[in-house]
């Protein structure tokens, strides 16, 4: 199957959720009414300690609001294009469904993770983007279109490693067996996404901003809209991406060979 | 069988039933130390250059935390809605229509039992934190604080657990609950005192946020335990969360009495 064909079978899915979407819209305006009030609760949280100090780590209240803005961003996205497909991944392995995926055409990793998308999630994008042009703004950033274009391109391997590390986590059904509530800790740990790189101090820096990506996916995409590109972390970025990326699929291909069916 | 024994046999079953999800509540107290982290790491930067914030200082601040930590596994309601809900749309609760058992009273009992199993289960990764986390716990004297502190707690667990038996009752008119339970989840989480300490709002929020129900399930027990409400201030807290407790449990009867109108029950 060629790269177009996969985009076809996507498209046709995504105009499916779409259609489905239009059919259960008070769960849509509820659900889009969720993920509004989860971002406003992270905004509240900026806003409330703000009140009370000038900087946090040397980032003002924009700076920040940005920052957060931006980890807030690629979350939706997860939230819109992949997060329902991985959570039913994993429940689809214990029941044995996983087979639907395998007896398809493709690659099993790409139809499992584009099977739909949730309007909710990223109808909320928009909300995201609002609050970063927001902050941008009052930072009085006027960024170039190179810089803007870099910025998209560092959100998408923000994205990329956020799918990579759900997909790590919900892999692990494949030996677990019953692995409710472990997409939980990809929460947990994405929450440190929220936090500017300069916080991190001792143990902290070396766990959350060196062995795990919490940090990178959000504070190199905020860092070059506020301070310009800066080429030693965008490798850093990029690396991370490739590397994270490179292991979930090897864990995923894995997990694939302890797949038995119904039995698993 | 007196009214007594078969609600504590039900807190029994309920107890033995938790049990068997020890490990589940264990990682989830685990991966609680995770969300402590942030809030050092994120406080800690914020305290950085000022010694108070809010007229506390940062130990004082990170304490709250902790015990807000505590207080959900001890108090807060975890998936209760849910279970009642599944009850509701499985016809579980028909058996409980034509025996000498309210409902609620059963429900609080296996609720009481599976907060006594987390909550000694979330001890255990504090416990292990301990030596890390003592040099900032900063616990105020006086016993008062004790002996208005955990009436405050029991009469917020009846809170949680009312208002997650509220949720849980929506099944009658509502095929799906979950986006009802999160989207009170999200505004529970701040003006509940979860994020931050509300004390923290601006003035006019803050006392508005005293006359939600909201306030009383997680924060006025953690704030009168950790010294951020006086004597005085505890005291009227009481009377506010005792109306709210009596005008919960108004609420959730006429939901199940209205509800039950609705409900049918099919086959054996």
């Amino acid at each position: 199957m060629t790269i177009l064909d996969y985009l076809r079978i996507w498209l046709a899915g995504a105009r499916y959720s779409i259609v489905r979407t239009l059919m259960f819209r008070f769960d849509f305006i509820m659900w889009s009414l969720v993920e509004l009030f989860w971002m406003t609760v992270n905004v509240l949280l900026v806003a409330v300690i703000y009140e009370h100090t000038d900087s946090i780590a040397g980032w003002t209240r924009y700076e920040m609001l940005l920052l957060v803005g931006s980890s807030m961003l690629v979350q939706r996205f997860i939230m819109g294009f992949v997060w329902s497909n991985l959570f039913e991944m994993a429940r689809n392995i214990r029941s044995g469904h996983f087979d639907f995926f395998l007896a398809q055409p493709g690659n099993p990793l790409v139809m499992v993770s584009t099977r739909k998308v949730d309007l909710d999630g990223l109808a909320n994008a928009v909300v995201a983007s609002a609050i970063v042009i927001y902050a941008a703004r009052q930072l009085g950033l006027s960024p170039s279109i190179v810089e803007v274009a870099l910025y998209c391109l560092m959100l998408l391997c923000g994205f990329l490693i956020n799918y990579a590390i759900l997909l790590i986590t919900v892999s692990l059904t494949f030996w677990l067996g019953s692995a409710q509530g472990i997409e939980g800790s990809y929460f947990t740990l994405m929450e440190f996404s929220r936090l500017p790189r300069q916080a991190f101090k001792g143990v902290s820096s070396i766990v959350f901003v060196w062995i795990l990506p919490a940090v990178v996916v959000s504070n190199v995409p905020a860092n070059t809209l506020i301070h310009g590109f800066h080429a030693l972390d965008s490798l850093w970025l990029l690396a991370v991406t490739i590397a994270w990326m490179g292991l979930a699929v090897w864990v995923f291909n894995r997990g694939l060979r302890r797949y038995a069916s119904a039995s698993s | 069988m007196s009214v007594f024994a078969k609600y504590r046999h039900a807190f029994l079953i309920g107890l033995q039933s938790n049990i068997v999800y020890r490990w589940g509540f264990a990682v989830r107290a685990l991966f609680s130390l995770f969300h402590l982290a942030f809030v050092f790491i994120l406080w800690g930067a914020a305290y950085s250059g000022q010694t108070t914030i809010g007229g506390f200082d940062l130990n004082q601040t990170l304490t709250y935390f902790i015990a807000i930590l505590l207080m959900q596994f001890f108090i807060g309601a975890f998936n209760e809605d849910y279970q009642i809900s599944e009850d509701i749309r499985n016809g579980l609760i028909n058996q409980f229509l034509l025996k000498p058992i309210n409902y609620y009273l059963y429900r609080l009992s296996i609720f009481g039992a599976a907060r006594l199993v987390s909550g000694a289960l979330a001890l255990l990764p504090i416990l292990v934190a301990l030596p890390y986390l003592k040099d900032h716990l900063v616990l105020p004297d006086g016993a008062w604080r004790i002996a208005l502190g955990m009436p405050a707690m029991v009469m917020a667990a009846l809170i949680q657990f009312t208002i997650a038996y509220i949720f849980g009752l929506l099944t009658f008119w509502f095929l799906e609950i979950q986006s009802f339970i999160i989207l009170s989840l999200a505004i529970e989480t701040i003006l509940g005192g979860q994020m931050f300490p509300l004390d923290l709002l601006p003035a006019w929020f803050f006392r508005l946020s005293q006359w939600l129900p909201y306030y009383y399930q997680m924060y006025f027990p953690t704030a009168i335990f950790t010294g951020r409400l006086d004597q005085a201030q505890a005291l009227s807290g009481l009377c506010i969360q005792a109306f709210w407790v009596v005008a919960l449990l108004g609420l959730a009867q006429l939901l199940w009495t209205r509800g039950l109108r609705r409900h049918t029950a099919v086959g054996g």
